[in-house]
């Protein structure tokens, strides 16, 4: 693709992507926050492709399909208001989390903006490409693996810790309820 | 990539309707009623939408739309013939895998679009079959890819010249064949819609416009998945005397037979007893055929 057409595609689908991002955060049912989720990550997709990296764009694609579908499966299943209709507030601890999240954002940008990208472009079987292969194949490869297998013994605790207290929490002193407990208003 | 692609992919979107349809009727072993079958289409189009009773109606609206999206980006990685190949991509058979994803969130749209009980079930118990079953897609997808060397499709077709996959990795086609039988929601793995036991499931509330789209969506997607399955494992176009396009399509045409065939054959899988199986056999099997994959590529195709 020639730059004004990489252009033309990168620049609306960015401003996409980062508006599904943020609405993500403003919807409070756990269906669309997933999905605009699941949208957001698409789109960076496709800006991958608009960039020319094909096997990567595609991957993205099919990776965040699965993960983020899972993703809104396990929120219905565990979040006391997945549908949103409560208007429960999911956030808290506002000020600190969004000092961190300007300050994060800030130091990568600064990082984005002052780094020294280099301006050449790698062809197809150049040196650097087998070296990354073999690097990411050989030595690397212990902390992928040690990487994937904490991932999934976090998800496996992440599980067993939400369904120890069931989708509305470990019942208070006085409730008769036991087991999968019934929502707040429905208890009186 | 000539203008010409495009519309002929679409073109043959549209051709899968008709063509799948009286296969199925084929299938069915009744003679095929074109004069009906276009009346109903055409009150089927004429019916007004459902709007449904939840507050995502658009997620509802959407996905019939997301469907044939997917299904048509999965068909136009399909090499039909030497000339003739949509979208001819070095890592074209990971997007035909890519678009088959897209399913899966177009299933979980409609299913709590819909906000029906029976519906979301449908949708979540897609979510549950089509993890099970993306692993043995993928690894099958990876082992015919071994031989070639390359994830094009166009290549793959290209090396079974002497052997087909299907001979030379039976394992690879036993696990595939059911994987993309659930992929396009045909029975006996269609789940998310059962018949008699969600009553019609995630498409119950369906009408108008939005049915016909995913009709439509699960043809192309037969198509799709027949293709694909022609050019990996039968060989493709690469058998003598007829021309490479004709060869194709009835190849096509006799897995989309044996796929329909099975669903008219056998009973629905029982959800528990798909996941089981997936969980338990097919997905040690599919890295079982992985390593035969290998030794293969390494003793025989280098």
């Amino acid at each position: 693709m020639s730059d004004l057409a990489t252009a033309i595609v990168f620049w609306p689908a960015v401003g996409l992507m980062l508006a599904a991002a943020v609405f993500v955060f403003i919807t409070s049912s756990m269906a669309r926050a997933g999905l605009l989720l699941l949208a957001s990550l698409a789109i960076e997709g496709l800006v991958f492709l608009a960039l020319g990296s094909r096997f990567l764009g595609f991957l993205q694609l099919l990776m965040m399909s699965g993960e983020m579908v899972i993703m809104v499966f396990f929120m219905v299943m565990f979040m006391p208001d997945p549908g949103g209709l409560m208007g429960m507030d999911m956030t808290h601890d506002k000020r600190r989390s969004a000092t961190v999240a300007v300050a994060v954002t800030a130091a990568l940008g600064l990082v984005a903006v002052l780094t020294d990208w280099p301006a050449r472009v790698v062809g197809r079987g150049a040196p650097d490409v087998r070296a990354i292969g073999f690097e990411v194949m050989g030595r690397s490869m212990i902390s992928f693996l040690f990487a994937g297998m904490t991932i999934l013994l976090a998800m496996v605790g992440g599980v067993l810790l939400a369904k120890h207290g069931g989708r509305f929490g470990l019942p208070a002193a006085g409730d008769e309820q036991s087991g999968e407990h019934s929502p707040p208003e429905e208890r009186s | 990539m000539s203008y010409f692609t495009p519309l002929a992919v679409v073109g043959l979107a549209l051709a899968a309707a008709p063509g799948v349809w009286l296969l199925e009727q084929l299938v069915a072993g009744q003679r095929p009623a074109p004069g009906r079958a276009l009346r109903d289409l055409r009150i089927m189009l004429g019916s007004p939408l459902q709007r449904p009773e939840s507050c995502d109606s658009a997620l509802f609206h959407l996905a019939p739309s997301l469907l044939v999206l997917a299904s048509v980006v999965a068909l136009a990685t399909v090499p039909w013939a030497p000339g003739f190949r949509g979208i001819d991509l070095q890592a074209g058979a990971l997007l035909f895998v890519a678009a088959l994803a897209y399913v899966t969130p177009a299933m979980v749209m409609a299913g709590w679009g819909a906000g029906r009980p029976l519906a979301v079930l449908g949708g979540f118990r897609w979510v549950a079959l089509m993890l099970a079953y993306a692993m043995p897609l993928a690894m099958v997808i990876t082992s015919v890819a071994a031989p070639a060397g390359s994830l094009r499709p166009t290549d793959i077709v290209r090396v079974q010249h002497a052997v087909p996959m299907a001979v030379a990795q039976p394992l690879a086609l036993a696990l595939w064949l059911p994987a993309v039988t659930a992929v396009c929601f045909l029975p006996p793995f269609d789940l998310p819609q059962a018949g008699g036991e969600l009553f019609g499931g995630v498409f119950a509330e369906y009408r108008g416009l939005d049915l016909a789209l995913v009709a439509l969506a699960q043809r192309v997607l037969l198509l799709a998945v027949s293709g694909m399955t022609a050019a990996l494992f039968l060989a493709g176009w690469e058998w003598p005397l007829l021309p490479p396009a004709v060869w194709m399509g009835l190849k096509t045409a006799a897995v989309a037979w044996l796929l329909l065939w099975a669903g008219r054959r056998f009973p629905r899988v029982a959800v528990d007893r798909a996941l089981s199986l997936a969980w338990r056999v097919a997905n040690p099997l599919s890295m079982l055929a992985i390593v035969y994959a290998g030794l293969l590529t390494l003793l025989f195709y280098r």
